[in-house]
């Protein structure tokens, strides 16, 4: 029975045995909705890390925040809409306009204390899958999201203590890790210099290596995400002042991009406001060498700003792996239900939440995936890099699995899938290679992975199509 | 011209003696370290706050020369002192980095010290480096955060001059809503620190053209000013201030322990006077506890003691007439009363004497096991009654001599008259038996048989006699050790009693003087706790006065500061 399956099965009996319970079972059946809805992908980090700007960047629309220090979501659906909803429950729309300038919302006089949460709605394509949680800073993770995008500048310890708090209970250590660290704010790393978000690249790289980030986060993406929003909302107006600029003599130039305060005084404001310092200083120089129109600008300043790692990112570790993350939820909220609320049958419930948690290769997978990133576990690099592809580390598709990047032939694949298991099953049993028990056990989650990759291509081949 | 000494260093060194007084040797070093620090004519300037927001950088500009490595990760990782050399050099220490540099600014005697990013610490923990001023250095795209704060509100208890630095004005288009906002909250938390808003960048840029305008615009030369000012005013102003922040927390500390003792109501002495009472409480209730059980264990002593003796005489007194009626059985109380009732006076005093020795010696022996309950108060057998008992001797005397009973005799009259009855019917009998051969009544066969039957009654009725007076002794004899046995018993029951009564009194006395004792101790011990108690308050209230008049003292460097 697959994870998901078996989560279901289980809030179906939970709901069984509390059905007298109305609030419990509320609760449950929440959960139960909470499996076929979109993943929930929540904007986690501390003040001014540059929250709301990402969630901007990521719809590539000027929404966010609504409300200053007030948790909002943000979900796909047909028609902007956007809907407060105050302490007592009640809910009121809030108009919003869009216009070239951006996408004004009349916040009709509400205080910030008065509203509970902000649910948006907004026609955008990258949330099909996922909705979005821009949440208050330094708030504590909740069981309401199954998986976290945290923001940090310069991922202190603090950061990394605040990302160790989500793993208290047993389903999280189950599965330990789902979180993406972002460097936000990367364009700002060196000053603002021109090639700030370079140096931001190799630092993540550099955090990515340290075991205390890599055992609290999947992977360390960095992030501009003022230049990234700069992008997709880049007008031919915008272009056309940035052409203006760029093409200025060279001393004159490099005068007004000095100091954020030069290019202000020299009528660079509204420039300034959305792209930043650097922004500015990217861009023109990107015009000078040769971007000469706005799509090529914004494409450039796209792939520049990370955006497009952070969607890979997004998808590789999150949406392909939605079901996983959104059972591992439900199982967490459902844990701590059994345990806080005992009665005849919880003990036995608990005992099945149990075994399903010990079961789930799915869970075995992220764990080792886990103790691999904090080189708790290690093989030699070449078979550390294996295994994790193996059980999916870089994207759960069987061709990202096999490490294949161009298109194969089934038959292809079997054979790179089988050669993987063979030697996988040697070093799991084969006392020759003087393996450690630990390391074993490893081994024998990546043959657990590579059988069921086989199944899963016998069932292709059988029906005809590949996942 | 003799150099007077300045008044704030009169103000520490008082300072230093007063902490001599309390004993408090930390404080003397640190004293003795701040004083020399302030002594000293350099400037030190330590440049902390959390990381990356351009500390070292901000070293860089101020000297216009890159000393201290700039990286876009976390790069300083050791404490740097930037201080004047005539020839570049660098030291490596294991604590510490040491950087010579040729710099007018530095020849002066400024000392800038750079120092790793704060991350996640405790303020309290953090050990700075000592500094006359500090610079903290926080970037201008966000405001001040709580840990920034709680730095700064640590710092500024032990340094006079603080100052906010926000770099990287440059980059953000904002800094000026920034520097206002830090401002409003520095002066919420009551923080005096200005906000010196400044650009590396600008600066080092000024630096490689040379341009005046840019230098300006970068913020140092109002840095470097303030800098500068500090620098001429430490001899005087700052040092003042830091006097007075250095006296106020000696003061401080040296106060809140006196202040704690005072507060908690004399909390060491009263806590020690409850649990005196406490003792002097559970002493007492030992006590009664005691009284209980010596009471028991000398009622059931005594109750034994009666009961055994009154058996132990019972028996004594059964066994003689035991005796008495063996020897009766057999003698002729006419003949042998005088030989006997020797014999029993001496037996019954034997029996009484035995008795009442046997009274004195369980008496003894109760006392001693009642005087045992008293050894856990340090009683031996000092606890045992100063009277002790002894036999009477007049206990003969009080056993009264048996009375001859009436012992009735068989007399020669009435012998002859028991023979004449006797032989009547002899004569009688056979008499008419023989007159039936034809003889006389009175023959001489009838006379014969008569003088037997005569002799016959004679004997059968001095015997009965004897039966008679051998019964009246038995009983009188009886009634007697009766009387004797009643009477004696009831003489040892009443000294037994009287016994008992006079030990009850004896112990009780006893008792009531130990419990008077341990009133006593406690209320002496009372006593003493108060008198201490009371000096002690004397002397921590005079203590608090001298530091009272340390602390406006060093106020009064201040004061004399805002005045002049």
């Amino acid at each position: 029975m697959r994870l998901e399956e078996a989560t279901w099965a289980l809030l179906q009996e939970t709901l069984d045995v509390y059905r007298d319970d109305p609030r419990v079972s509320a609760h449950v059946h929440h959960q139960i909705t909470r499996l076929n809805d979109p993943l929930r992908i929540a904007v986690m980090g501390q003040a001014k890390s540059g929250k709301s700007t990402l969630v901007n960047a990521i719809l590539g629309e000027e929404i966010a925040p609504v409300f200053e220090n007030v948790l909002t979501w943000y979900h796909d659906g047909p028609t902007p809409l956007i809907t407060a909803y105050t302490v007592t429950g009640a809910a009121h729309d809030l108009p919003a306009t869009r216009s070239a300038a951006g996408t004004r919302i009349d916040l009709a006089g509400w205080r910030a204390d008065q509203i509970r949460d902000i649910v948006v709605q907004w026609p955008i394509r990258a949330l099909r899958n996922a909705s979005l949680v821009d949440t208050q800073p330094e708030a504590p993770p909740t069981s309401e999201v199954d998986a976290v995008l945290y923001l940090s500048r310069d991922v202190r310890a603090a950061d990394l203590d605040a990302l160790q708090q989500a793993h208290l209970s047993s389903v999280a250590r189950a599965a330990p890790v789902s979180t993406i660290l972002v460097l936000s704010r990367a364009d700002e790393i060196g000053g603002g210099r021109i090639d700030a978000l370079l140096t931001a690249r190799q630092l993540a790289r550099r955090h990515h290596r340290d075991p205390r980030v890599s055992s609290v986060s999947l992977g360390v993406v960095p992030v501009s995400g003022l230049v990234a929003l700069a992008s997709r909302v880049l007008s031919e107006e915008d272009f056309e002042r940035l052409q203006g600029i760029a093409f200025m003599p060279r001393p004159e130039l490099d005068g007004y991009l000095l100091s954020a305060d030069r290019f202000a005084a020299a009528g660079g404001g509204e420039l300034l406001e959305r792209f930043g310092l650097h922004g500015v200083r990217l861009a023109t120089t990107l015009v000078r060498t040769g971007h000469d129109t706005r799509a090529k600008l914004g494409a450039e300043l796209a792939r520049r700003s990370g955006l497009g790692e952070l969607r890979e990112a997004l998808n590789q570790y999150f949406i392909e792996r939605r079901d996983v993350l959104k059972a591992r939820s439900a199982l967490i909220v459902l844990e701590e239900l059994l345990r806080n609320d005992s009665r005849p049958g919880a003990a036995e419930l608990l005992a099945r939440l149990e075994r399903v948690i010990a079961g789930a290769h799915e869970f075995a997978e992220l764990r080792l995936m886990a103790t691999l990133r904090a080189a708790e576990v290690t093989f030699d690099d070449d078979l550390n890099a294996e295994a994790h592809r193996l059980i999916g580390g870089n994207g759960g598709s069987v061709a990202a699995r096999l490490g294949l990047e161009h298109e194969a032939s089934d038959a292809e694949l079997w054979a790179l899938c089988s050669e993987a298991l063979i030697r996988w099953q040697g070093l799991a049993e084969d006392p020759g290679f003087g393996f450690e028990l630990a390391q074993q056990r490893a081994a024998r989650v990546v043959v657990r992975s590579c059988e069921g990759l086989l199944a899963e291509l016998s069932e292709a081949r059988r029906f005809g199509y590949a996942r | 011209m003799a150099v007077v000494a300045p008044i704030w260093l009169n103000v520490l060194d008082e300072t230093s003696r007063l902490c001599q007084a309390h004993g408090r040797a930390d404080l003397i070093e640190w004293l003795r370290q701040k004083r020399a620090q302030l002594l000293d004519s350099q400037l030190r300037v330590l440049v902390v706050g959390e990381p990356k927001q351009g500390k070292s950088q901000l070293i860089n500009a101020l000297i216009n020369a890159q000393v201290c490595p700039v990286g876009d990760g976390v790069t300083t990782t050791l404490p740097t002192i930037v201080k004047h050399a005539d020839e570049a050099s660098t030291i490596t220490h294991p604590t510490h980095v040491e950087i010579g540099v040729p710099r007018g600014l530095l020849a002066s005697g400024m000392v800038l010290i750079d120092t790793p990013g704060i991350d996640n610490q405790d303020p309290a923990r953090l050990k700075a480096p000592p500094a006359d001023v500090v610079l903290l250095v926080s970037d201008a795209t966000r405001e001040l955060s709580v840990t920034e704060l709680n730095l700064l509100l640590h710092l500024a208890q032990s340094h006079a001059h603080l100052a906010v630095v926000l770099t990287k004005i440059d980059i953000s288009p904002h800094w000026r809503l920034i520097a206002d906002h830090n401002r409003q909250q520095l002066a919420g938390v009551g923080v005096a620190a200005t906000v010196i808003p400044v650009s590396s960048a600008l600066r080092l840029a000024a630096a490689t053209t040379n341009d005046q305008t840019i230098n300006a615009e970068s913020g140092f030369p109002v840095l470097l000013s303030r800098l500068m000012r500090d620098h001429s005013a430490k001899g005087d102003e700052l040092a003042r201030a830091s006097v007075n922040l250095i006296v106020r927390s000696v003061v401080d500390q040296l106060a809140a322990p006196l202040r704690q003792e005072l507060s908690i109501e004399d909390s060491p002495a009263r806590s020690d006077t409850m649990s005196r009472l406490r003792d002097a409480q559970r002493a007492v209730d030992e006590l009664r506890r005691c009284s209980t059980s010596w009471q028991n264990t000398l009622n059931d002593e005594m109750a034994d003691l009666i009961s055994d003796l009154e058996y132990d005489l019972r028996d004594r007194t059964r066994r003689i007439l035991r005796e008495v009626d063996e020897l009766f059985d057999e003698a002729d109380p006419l003949t042998h009363w005088e030989s006997f009732s020797g014999w029993l006076d001496e037996n019954l005093i034997e029996a009484a004497e035995a008795n009442y020795r046997w009274l004195v010696q369980r008496c003894e022996a109760a006392t001693r096991r009642v005087a045992d309950h008293f050894v856990d108060y340090g009683y031996g057998y000092d606890a045992l009654p100063r009277w002790s008992m002894r036999v009477p001797d007049d206990l003969a005397e009080r056993v009264s001599i048996i009375e001859q009973p009436r012992i009735e005799r068989f007399t020669p009259s009435q012998k002859i008259f028991s023979g004449l009855r006797g032989s009547y019917g002899g004569i009688l009998m056979f008499g008419l038996a023989t007159s039936l051969v034809g003889m006389p009544l009175i023959n001489p066969v009838s006379i014969g048989a008569g003088a037997l039957f005569g002799g016959k009654t004679v004997l059968d009725d001095s015997k009965s006699a004897l039966k008679r007076r051998q019964t009246v002794a038995k009983q009188a004899c009886q009634r007697h050790i009766d009387d004797f046995f009643l009477r004696f018993s009831k003489d040892c029951r009443d000294t037994a009693r009287q016994v008992q009564r006079m030990l009850r009194d004896h112990f009780t006395a006893l008792t009531e003087q130990l419990q008077e004792a341990i009133i006593q101790s406690f209320r002496r011990a009372k006593q003493a706790a108060d008198l201490e108690r009371n000096q002690r308050h004397r002397q921590i209230e005079q203590r608090l006065r001298q530091l009272a008049s340390v602390y406006e003292q060093a106020q009064a460097l201040v004061a004399a500061r805002v005045t002049a």
